[in-house]
């Protein structure tokens, strides 16, 4: 399992180095557009009383701006979940069935490894790659922070991070898992990509019109705290999202355990809810 | 007492909706031999290879790989199995030396990296190469070492001397020759009818997902139909030569010179010419392409 850990993860190093490298100077970023922020704040007020504040109000409380969880909400983190949640889909639909495609996994199952260790071994390789491009851009924040007026320690700056990830996980576990039932891998990046976009469109619509929160609240997105986790992290939340990632990755599993691996050219790339009799 | 089988399959069948790959197959390797699987695309070699392996699962029917079930001890038989997969694919990103890095530590270190070198060489494989630069031929090289370099007790091969040049296969086949020769059994699938006529010594012939024939080499040679040119002193009785059991007479011409067609062994044929003057005796052996075209010709007559 740890072969296959390893070079599952080394195959997500360039993702990792690219995201993790941009989310890290935008974090640097981000902390010293408050600083600007702070020495302007009469003029953020003038511009919160115009038509601004409805668009900022779709990402976080407009009056919260001046304050750390606020800025950080509208600011930074209330748009990852759509940016990073597109690393998610795509990691999570390709873990296994990309190299099911190309057909490089045929050729990985005849060696003596069982279907459930190459499956941990890359879910924790998928796992793992959020984990490493969250902590790099909460990095930017930690190192730029100590000169910073936004006045929040590391391990509050680390619980909005920590929100992200269980929305990444779930995300990639949902695609990962619709990789496991639908024909193709790009159809499964598609429909997972597609939850995660009008999650992101359902919650960002509810925050301006009320009407929308009832359902809103069945987008998994509703469950992400963004920038207000430094207040403290809602566990509830958090480990509801997780546990349905985990729930998604079970059915990952199981339905991986027992189907047939696909190989080009062969005829099992037909999607059927119901198998058709067989005549004798 | 016989050897035990490393293969054997009973009633195996797999479905893919409606159609059927497998339709039944009974089949049996013992241990230490070489088999031929012999089919033309679509009868359903790959199928039954990879239901071996626990790639996909039988819709009905058993195997038993080394004396265990796929579906129950997976990880047991790859680990005594070496594999080569029909359509091979590789990860581009590795060179030939990684790629048989990673899967040795798959097989937690087992082969020695001396005989890999060796293998490699050769095949005239350069480990340095990344997979991206080389053609198919070098790939499928690569695979060939991945299947030998822990020397297996048994080898699946699908379509083994694929995109290989004549050179390559002549080495692949030696290697074949040489892991049997070491003890291990071989059951690989080829469409190079006069490989398996050089190194395997029995042959299952499968059709539409059903095995139509499992014999001996030789023995299949031997019952095929072969043309017999035969050159009498004197004219020959055409009663006579029709008359054998087993013989054909095809054509004749003025000079005494007849063209025959004899099925099964010569024996027969010998004997009854033994009492006549013969000037001169030629026999075509058939090849293996011959007798695979005859199992064959059944379908493709329907398909027109």
């Amino acid at each position: 399992m740890l072969t296959i850990f390893r070079y599952a993860l080394a195959r997500l190093r360039g993702q990792i180095l690219g995201w993790g490298v941009i989310l890290f100077l935008l974090g640097l970023m981000t902390v010293a557009r408050y600083d600007v922020l702070m020495e302007n704040q009469e003029q953020v007020r003038q511009m919160l009383k115009g038509s601004a504040a409805n668009f900022m109000r779709a990402l976080g409380d407009p009056a919260k701006l001046t304050r750390p969880e606020g800025f950080l909400s509208i600011g930074f983190f209330s748009f990852l979940p759509l940016v990073l949640g597109v690393f998610a889909v795509l990691a999570g639909s390709g873990l296994l069935a990309a190299d099911e495609e190309n057909g490089t996994l045929d050729l990985l199952l005849a060696h003596p490894v069982s279907r459930t260790a190459l499956f941990v071994g890359r879910v924790l390789a998928f796992a793992a790659g959020p984990v490493a491009i969250l902590a790099l851009s909460w990095l930017g924040f930690v190192v730029m922070m100590a000169r910073s007026a936004l006045a929040v320690g590391w391990a509050e700056m680390a619980l909005p991070y920590l929100s992200l990830l269980a929305v990444l996980l779930f995300f990639g576990a949902l695609a990962l898992l619709l990789s496991m039932v639908l024909p193709s891998r790009r159809v499964a990046a598609m429909a997972a990509g597609m939850v995660l976009l009008v999650s992101f469109f359902l919650t960002t619509l509810a925050r301006l019109d009320k009407d929308l929160e009832t359902i809103a609240r069945l987008s998994p997105l509703a469950y992400y705290q963004s920038g207000e986790a430094i207040l403290g992290l809602n566990g509830a939340w958090f480990g509801g999202l997780l546990g349905a990632a985990g729930l998604l990755a079970a059915l990952a599993w199981w339905r991986f355990e027992r189907r047939d691996i696909r190989v080009v050219g062969e005829g099992a790339w037909h999607w059927r809810l119901w198998p058709r009799k067989v005549s004798p | 007492m016989s050897m035990p089988s490393a293969l054997l399959t009973q009633r195996l069948s797999k479905s893919y909706g409606e159609v059927r790959a497998l339709r039944g197959v009974d089949l049996e390797v013992r241990g230490g031999e070489i088999v031929g699987f012999l089919g033309p695309n679509g009868a359903g070699k790959t199928t039954a290879i990879r239901c071996m392996l626990d790639l996909i699962r039988p819709s009905a029917g058993t195997v038993r790989v080394l004396g265990l079930d796929p579906q129950v001890e997976p990880v047991a038989v790859r680990s005594r199995v070496g594999y080569l997969p029909g359509e091979l694919r590789l990860d581009d990103n590795l060179t030939a030396e990684g790629a048989l890095r990673f899967f040795n530590r798959l097989r937690r270190g087992r082969a020695d990296w001396a005989f890999v070198r060796r293998l490699a060489e050769r095949l005239g494989l350069d480990l340095q190469t990344p997979i991206k630069n080389f053609s198919k031929g070098n790939k499928q090289k690569v695979g060939v070492v991945q299947a030998l370099m822990h020397r297996p007790e048994l080898l699946l091969l699908d379509e083994p001397t694929s995109g290989l040049d004549p050179l390559g296969q002549q080495e692949v086949l030696r290697l074949v020759a040489e892991a049997r020769a070491g003890g291990a059994t071989v059951f690989f699938s080829s469409h190079i009818l006069s490989e398996i006529e050089e190194i395997a010594e029995r042959v299952v012939i499968i059709r539409r997902g059903a095995v139509v024939e499992v014999a001996s080499t030789a023995a299949l040679l031997d019952r095929a139909v072969r043309r017999v040119r035969v050159r009498f002193r004197q004219p020959p009785d055409t009663l006579m030569l029709n008359g054998i059991p087993g013989v054909k007479l095809l054509s004749r011409d003025d000079r005494g010179s007849v063209l025959l067609q004899v099925t099964g062994e010569m024996d027969k044929l010998l004997k009854a010419l033994a009492v006549y003057p013969v000037s001169d005796f030629e026999t075509e052996r058939p090849s293996l392409e011959e007798v695979f075209l005859a199992y064959y010709e059944g379908d493709r007559q329907e398909k027109r």
